[in-house]
């Protein structure tokens, strides 16, 4: 039991940074974009954050550095996939070789350094729910702002019309260019906005998740997160279990390793990444199955007035 | 007034040219940018990259080694390319290869086989990365699960996989616990050239390039290959069997990636340890894009890269700098090439409303 209720801890510990960067994908996705640069827009964030926090010991500095510098770098890959038309998956590609780069580079000279990482706040009677109460309501600010971000994106997408017109571009951008809606200047704003949250999602990373900076602090997550946006049917809310289920998946690796059950470490560490491919290949035999097309439709297809694609 | 893109009558190599240098130029200022924001001033960095890479002979040499597992990555990644599938899993591929070649180093007696362990060894890195890049290509063609994704994620699990080997059974009981093997034997090892550091893996490589080339251009298979990337329904009225040929050409690219691995730890390390590939696999997704898919076009673009290689290792050693200068540079190379892709095409004309 207690086992059980730390490993819950641990899971939505090391799925909230999954969990922001799954919701940016979901948004700039649902939207028609395709973003693969998740990989260095976490580290862009963790780094901006980590800095800013050395700099001003405030969360909220560190927290909107994050953002928007996260956002910045996300409208190169818009300005080239978007405005300049070339191909999403390269561009986004070639976002994540600069931002791998830019925190390679700045954060050389903080490896080691350390912040005071962020305190939990337990939210009374929530927290002590049997077996789930610790793991969701004693966490610090920025899982209950992950919740919030989540509820948010969903009552956007899902219930506005705002949301109805942004799943409008990914489906059919054709349509909504001959309603006179802007389907650059939609696709391109999603795509920061999502570029924004996933800077969170890397702030995370050295906010909370670590107390002291480390180089790739990011480790192949944000590729978990571009096939997490595929396994949440590019849907908010299922974004929240897909990001808890590898983040308890990532969890049970660290404590089976302090446990010590003789499996290799390097075995552990391969554990989510081949759950990833796993799940990802069940959900799209499932899909097939069922004929479902859930993927927005015209996903990572420029859109060009009059030249059909 | 606003700005937009109007279609060229006319769109030609050397406009092509063109543009593909306009656009390293501009990532090049770019990167003076970065250079000066850590503290380097860039017109002596630069200045140093021309000195030290461009006039020495050192510098050459140093080229010709790094070209060559961009080479054979660059090749990997535009074969799958030439149908329109994504293989980002040649860094993965890579490490799979140096499993199986080290495998074979460790278990076959050198006075055996004698200079048959060269060939060997590289027929088990064409079976390692063959075999680990054929996982994507099974989960597409059977279920299309999608490509890019899964073989990213292999790379992580490849890693892990060196690391296991590494850490365990492997470690050479004399490396005052490093995480290293014991040195291949002397014919495990691929001969070099003269006293240089440059070796038979280079040969290797151009061999595999202008195979690759004459698959692609000249044989049906590569007709078929490329006629499936442009039209998938074309090609199945016409009998070719998509499946099977997804498969087929995943494995072939895992396998080139493959035997860049060989060529490193059998022409450069002489055993395996961590980091042998820094980004080799990855870098080859750049190599392909700049050349277009184009197997002799790759020998350019992987020259290029191999620049950026060796400057940045040059300016780790002057300046300090940390190696990710180089995936730093690459993005921005990246940026500015298929940003700049638009206007062999297009061109920008000012519109008044």
């Amino acid at each position: 039991m207690e086992f059980l209720t730390q490993a819950l801890v641990a899971a939505v510990e090391m799925g909230t940074p999954l969990l922001f960067a799954t919701l940016g994908g979901v948004i700039s996705e649902r939207a028609g974009v395709i973003n693969l640069g998740m990989e260095g827009l976490l580290l862009v964030g963790a780094l901006v954050a980590f800095v800013t926090m050395l700099g001003t010991q405030s969360y909220l500095a560190a927290l909107g550095a994050a953002a928007l510098v996260s956002g910045t770098v996300t409208m190169v890959h818009g300005l080239v996939c978007l405005v300049l038309r070339a191909n999403q998956i390269a561009s986004g590609l070639a976002l994540t070789l600069f931002g791998t780069g830019l925190s390679g580079l700045f954060g050389d000279k903080l490896i080691g350094k350390t912040i005071e990482p962020l305190d939990n706040h337990a939210l009374p009677g929530l927290s002590q729910i049997p077996l789930i109460g610790p793991a969701l309501f004693n966490q610090d600010v920025l899982v209950y702002l992950s919740y919030a971000c989540v509820l948010a994106t969903w009552f956007i997408l899902y219930k506005s019309r705002l949301g109805l017109t942004i799943r409008s571009m990914g489906e059919n951008p054709e349509v909504c260019d001959t309603m006179g809606l802007s389907v650059l200047g939609y696709r391109f704003w999603c795509l920061v906005v999502g570029g924004m949250l996933i800077g969170l999602g890397g702030a995370y990373f050295s906010l909370a998740l670590n107390s002291y900076w480390v180089d790739n602090i990011t480790a192949g997550r944000g590729w978990i997160a571009v096939a997490l946006v595929i396994f949440a049917f590019w849907h908010p809310l299922k974004a929240l279990a897909g990001a808890y289920l590898f983040g308890f998946a990532i969890a049970l690796e660290l404590r089976l390793q302090l446990l010590g059950i003789g499996l290799s470490p390097y075995f552990l560490k391969m554990l989510p990444y081949l759950l990833t491919i796993l799940v990802l290949t069940t959900v799209t035999i499932r899909n097939q199955r069922r004929g479902l097309q859930v993927m927005p439709a015209g996903l990572g297809q420029g859109f060009v007035r009059g030249e059909t694609h | 007034m606003r700005l937009a893109f109007e279609k060229r009558a006319d769109s030609t190599p050397l406009g092509h040219t063109a543009t593909i240098i306009g656009a390293v130029v501009l990532a090049l200022l770019f990167g003076a940018g970065f250079l000066a924001a850590v503290g380097v001033d860039p017109l002596e960095a630069y200045a140093l990259v021309v000195e030290e890479v461009f006039l020495s002979a050192y510098g050459w040499q140093d080229l010709l080694v790094k070209f060559t597992p961009l080479l054979f990555t660059g090749c990997a990644v535009a074969l799958a390319a030439q149908m329109r599938l994504w293989n980002i899993g040649a860094e993965g591929q890579f490490h799979m290869g140096t499993v199986f070649v080290t495998w074979g180093s460790l278990h076959l007696n050198p006075d055996t086989w004698g200079w048959g362990m060269l060939l060997v060894m590289g027929l088990l890195a064409v079976a390692g990365g063959g075999l680990w890049g054929s996982i994507p290509g099974v989960l597409k063609a059977r279920f299309g699960v999608n490509e890019i994704i899964t073989s990213l994620l292999l790379n992580y699990v490849a890693v892990a996989w060196v690391d296991q080997h590494l850490f365990g059974s492997w470690r050479d009981p004399d490396s005052n616990n490093f995480p290293i093997t014991r040195e291949f034997a002397e014919v495990a090892r691929l001969p070099s050239f003269g006293d240089t550091s440059v070796h038979f893996g280079l040969v290797l490589a151009l061999i595999v390039a202008v195979v690759v080339a004459w698959i692609l251009l000249k044989t049906k298979l590569g007709f078929q290959i490329q006629l499936t990337g442009d039209n998938p329904d074309a090609a199945g009225y016409a009998g070719v069997n998509s499946r099977l040929l997804i498969i087929l050409v995943f494995a072939f690219s895992g396998a080139i990636a493959g035997l860049a691995g060989f060529s490193e730890v059998s022409g450069i390390h002489y055993r395996l340890q961590q980091n042998i590939s820094i980004g080799y696999g990855y870098t080859g997704i750049i190599v392909a894009w700049l050349a277009r898919n184009h197997p002799l076009g790759i020998i350019l673009s992987a020259l290029f890269m191999a620049v950026i290689f060796v400057s940045a290792e040059m300016l780790q050693i002057e300046y300090g700098l940390p190696i990710a200068m180089v995936y730093l540079y690459q993005g921005v190379i990246l940026f500015t090439v298929l940003g700049s892709e638009i206007f062999t095409g297009y061109k920008l004309r000012l519109r008044t409303a």
